[in-house]
């Protein structure tokens, strides 16, 4: 668990009154996200991979594409995992051991967004029906936590995947067996691209930083696909959210993601 | 027998510096006859004592320390505030309420609540428990307004400056009130957003570049200079 | 030639090794020292193909309390691979040969550090391979040591480390992932120069006693070529742009 709960007084009161003058402590408008630097095939041994730095919050995630048995209900279709992990050398407060409920639902929250996009094509990732499948793992690690990890680690999960190369296997025997040298670009469908936004009384700030994360009364993660719907959401913390702000926060979520979608695609350039 | 080396040098851990008899002050060891520093930083060999100077490391309490701290919880009769060290400084109730006195945990919170900034002194630290703070001084409490700023406690000497005068040079060119604490924490508060610009970006210039000889000048021309 | 079958020349008829490398010569080395924003002291290895994290956070405190020792603070290691670091992809729970690892990693710190004068606490050190490439272990070591210098933890020293081996029964310099599955024998060491202490030893395969020897002397060898990389490291990061050196 990171307990980011101790802000100090002087910090919240300062981020609050900056608020009424539609002013951020990292002089951000409300509506803006910090810089995004993403890049891909940092780790050459696995299929895919991206390094994300949103800020100073900085996210690893490296794909993995092996065979494996696919689920009992759905033989016509791949499988896709995603995972995430707040390593202990990210921020002081972070544990080792199993993971606490805040991570097990940051992991839920990215692999949902990208699943229930349909971004991976997981129908071209049969092997034999009902036999043999191919998996793809996606794995995130967040190495320096600086607030928002749902984007960061979506953004590098969604990169990694991109620009993955899926190697190809041909039954025999029963067995898959894999075919040297012909590897092809994984198949995607769209490109989901999540948006996080915080309330503090009755402001909406997009991508809030760990500062403000701590000063947060709810917050709300939503993800859009490349023709603008919205695919996942998730609304966490103790508060709750109008109607109205809702509505502007899906309406910011199809703007921003427009955005950085943009900023994925010039990245991943070249992978897809 | 090795010559004195007046000059100071940089070392990291390891490094042989001399191997005069000379008395071990602060981050210097002995192996066998060579003395050898064990952190990164300049060796600083005098006619009777070595050390070194560190560049990096966490701030550790001593008595009579003058430093920020941010309440964390309370425990029995103290608060127990983060002094961005190894240990926490624990704060008596009787410190604020008088001796013998036996304050509730809602009057305590009455007058400091968690995340409550302080400038305290270090009243007593033994090692063989949290080190003891004191706020009973006039110039010491709560700290309501500011902005609290972290640099590392290696650099707060050269922040403070021979007899104060590079943080009196930032104060007086910027109009600002510095609270320097010895563990690193400072808090600047200036009525004008230029001249807490400029505070904040000559301790910025302090903690990046405090080893270096013509940090001062440095420092001078940029409170002068209109911009930062 | 010994080892397991394999249709890779461990070398060749001109001392060549599978990776162009001759017997005493290591892969690249890079280090930098202060890469983390969070973390006290941190230091990022590219080890050949190996690619590791290390991030130090202390002395801080111990939490449970009946683990801290009121004498001294105490040192704390956790090696740790992600999933995507290896070939096949390894589930993110901690393995047996993790534990191991981290035990072996700490104790070849251990007299290094001196941690006297912070009794009651502990200090933590991270490791975390990103990329596996034979030798994880030896670049754990000298990427930890970087850290917790950064970090500004007293040290004796810092240690450094490198594997040597033997495959197509030469001695060789800094095992890699091919080498150490078809070769013959496998010997990270973990080195502090300064005293002339080695902390770090385990052998996997089998040597003569005048081969073990030999192979200790060429692991030696190796480990002092890090030590002067990761110096550099820390001289980047601390002394670099002043004019007093």
């Amino acid at each position: 668990m990171v307990n980011l709960s101790i802000i100090d007084k002087l910090k919240r009161s300062k981020i609050l009154d900056l608020l009424q003058e539609g002013k951020r402590i990292d002089d951000r408008a409300l509506d803006e996200h910090r810089p995004l630097v993403i890049d891909t095939g940092v780790i050459p041994h696995a299929n895919g991979s991206a390094r994300v730095r949103l800020g100073d919050t900085e996210i690893v995630s490296g794909i993995k594409v092996q065979p494996d048995r696919p689920f009992p209900d759905m033989g016509d279709k791949g499988i896709f995992i995603c995972t995430a992990e707040i390593l202990p050398l990210a921020h002081p407060s972070a544990e080792t051991g199993p993971p606490q409920p805040d991570v097990i639902e940051l992991a839920r929250v990215v692999d949902r967004g990208i699943r229930e996009s349909g971004m991976i094509d997981l129908s071209q990732f049969v092997l034999e029906k009902d036999k043999s499948v191919i998996g793809l793992f996606a794995d995130c690690v967040v190495t320096d936590h600086d607030g928002n990890l749902f984007d960061a680690c979506s953004y590098a999960a969604v990169a990694a995947i991109i620009t993955s190369k899926i190697p190809k296997w041909e039954m025999k025997d029963d067995i898959p067996v894999l075919m040297e040298n012909q590897e092809s670009d994984a198949p995607i469908t769209t490109i989901p691209i999540s948006v996080t936004m915080g309330r503090i009384g009755e402001f909406i700030i997009v991508d809030p930083n760990i500062d403000e994360w701590g000063c947060l009364d709810a917050r709300i993660t939503i993800t859009t696909n490349s023709d603008g719907n919205i695919v996942a959401l998730q609304k966490g913390g103790s508060d709750g959210f109008t109607l109205e702000q809702l509505v502007k926060c899906s309406e910011l979520s199809i703007t921003i993601g427009k955005k950085i979608r943009e900023i994925v695609k010039q990245a991943t350039e070249g992978g897809q | 027998m090795k010559k004195f080396e007046s000059k100071k040098r940089y070392v990291l851990p390891g490094d042989f510096i001399t191997t005069a008899p000379l008395r071990l002050q602060n981050n210097v060891v002995l192996e066998g006859k060579r003395v050898i520093a064990t952190s990164i930083g300049l060796s600083d060999v005098s006619a009777d004592s070595v050390r070194v100077i560190p560049l990096t490391g966490v701030y550790l309490p001593k008595i009579d320390d003058l430093v920020i701290g941010t309440i964390q919880y309370i425990f029995g009769n103290s608060w127990f505030a983060d002094i961005n060290s190894c240990y926490q400084g624990m704060l008596l109730g009787q410190d604020v309420f008088g001796r013998g006195s036996y304050p509730t945990t809602s009057e305590m919170k009455e007058r400091l609540d968690t995340g409550d900034i302080i400038f305290a002194k270090i009243a007593n630290s033994d090692r063989q428990r949290e080190p003891l703070i004191s706020i009973a001084d006039q110039s010491l409490g709560k700290i309501d307004s500011g902005e609290l700023v972290k640099i590392s406690p290696t650099k707060i000497p050269r922040l403070i400056g021979k007899h104060g005068s590079m943080i009196q040079t930032i104060e007086a060119s910027t109009n600002a009130t510095i609270t320097v604490g010895q563990n690193g924490l400072i808090v600047v508060s200036c009525d004008e957003t230029n001249g807490l610009l400029k505070a904040l970006t000559a301790i910025r210039m302090v903690d990046e570049q405090a080893h270096l000889v013509n940090l001062t000048d440095k420092v001078k021309k940029m409170l002068e200079s209109n911009g930062v | 030639m010994g080892g397991r079958d394999t249709d890779v020349v461990l070398l060749d008829e001109n001392g060549i090794r599978s990776d162009g490398r001759k017997v005493n010569e290591t892969r690249k080395v890079t280090i930098k020292a202060g890469v983390l924003k969070n973390a006290s002291g941190s230091a990022y290895i590219e080890f050949g193909g190996n690619k590791i994290l290390a991030g130090v956070f202390g002395p801080r405190d111990v939490h449970p309390k009946h683990m801290s020792n009121p004498d001294t603070g105490i040192l704390r290691v956790r090696y740790h691979m992600e999933p995507f670091s290896v070939d096949e992809r390894k589930k993110p729970a901690p393995s047996r040969r993790e534990i191991e690892i981290s035990k072996v990693i700490k104790e070849a710190l251990e007299p290094a550090v001196m941690l006297e004068k912070f009794p009651r606490t502990a200090v933590d050190v991270y490791l975390e391979v990103l990329q596996a490439d034979g030798g994880t272990r030896c670049a754990a070591l000298d990427a930890a040591s970087v850290a917790l210098a950064d970090a500004g933890i007293p040290m004796r020293d810092l240690v450094c480390s490198c594997a040597a081996g033997k495959a197509a029964d030469a001695l060789i310099l800094d095992v890699n992932n091919e080498e150490d599955q078809a070769g013959q024998a496998d010997m990270p060491i973990g080195y502090m120069p300064n005293l002339g202490k080695i902390t770090l030893l385990q052998l996997d395969g089998v040597l003569t006693a005048d081969e073990y020897k030999k192979c200790i002397e060429l692991g030696l060898e190796g480990c002092k070529q890090v030590y002067e990389i990761q110096k550099n490291a820390l001289r980047e990061k601390y002394f670099s742009s002043g004019d007093n050196n």
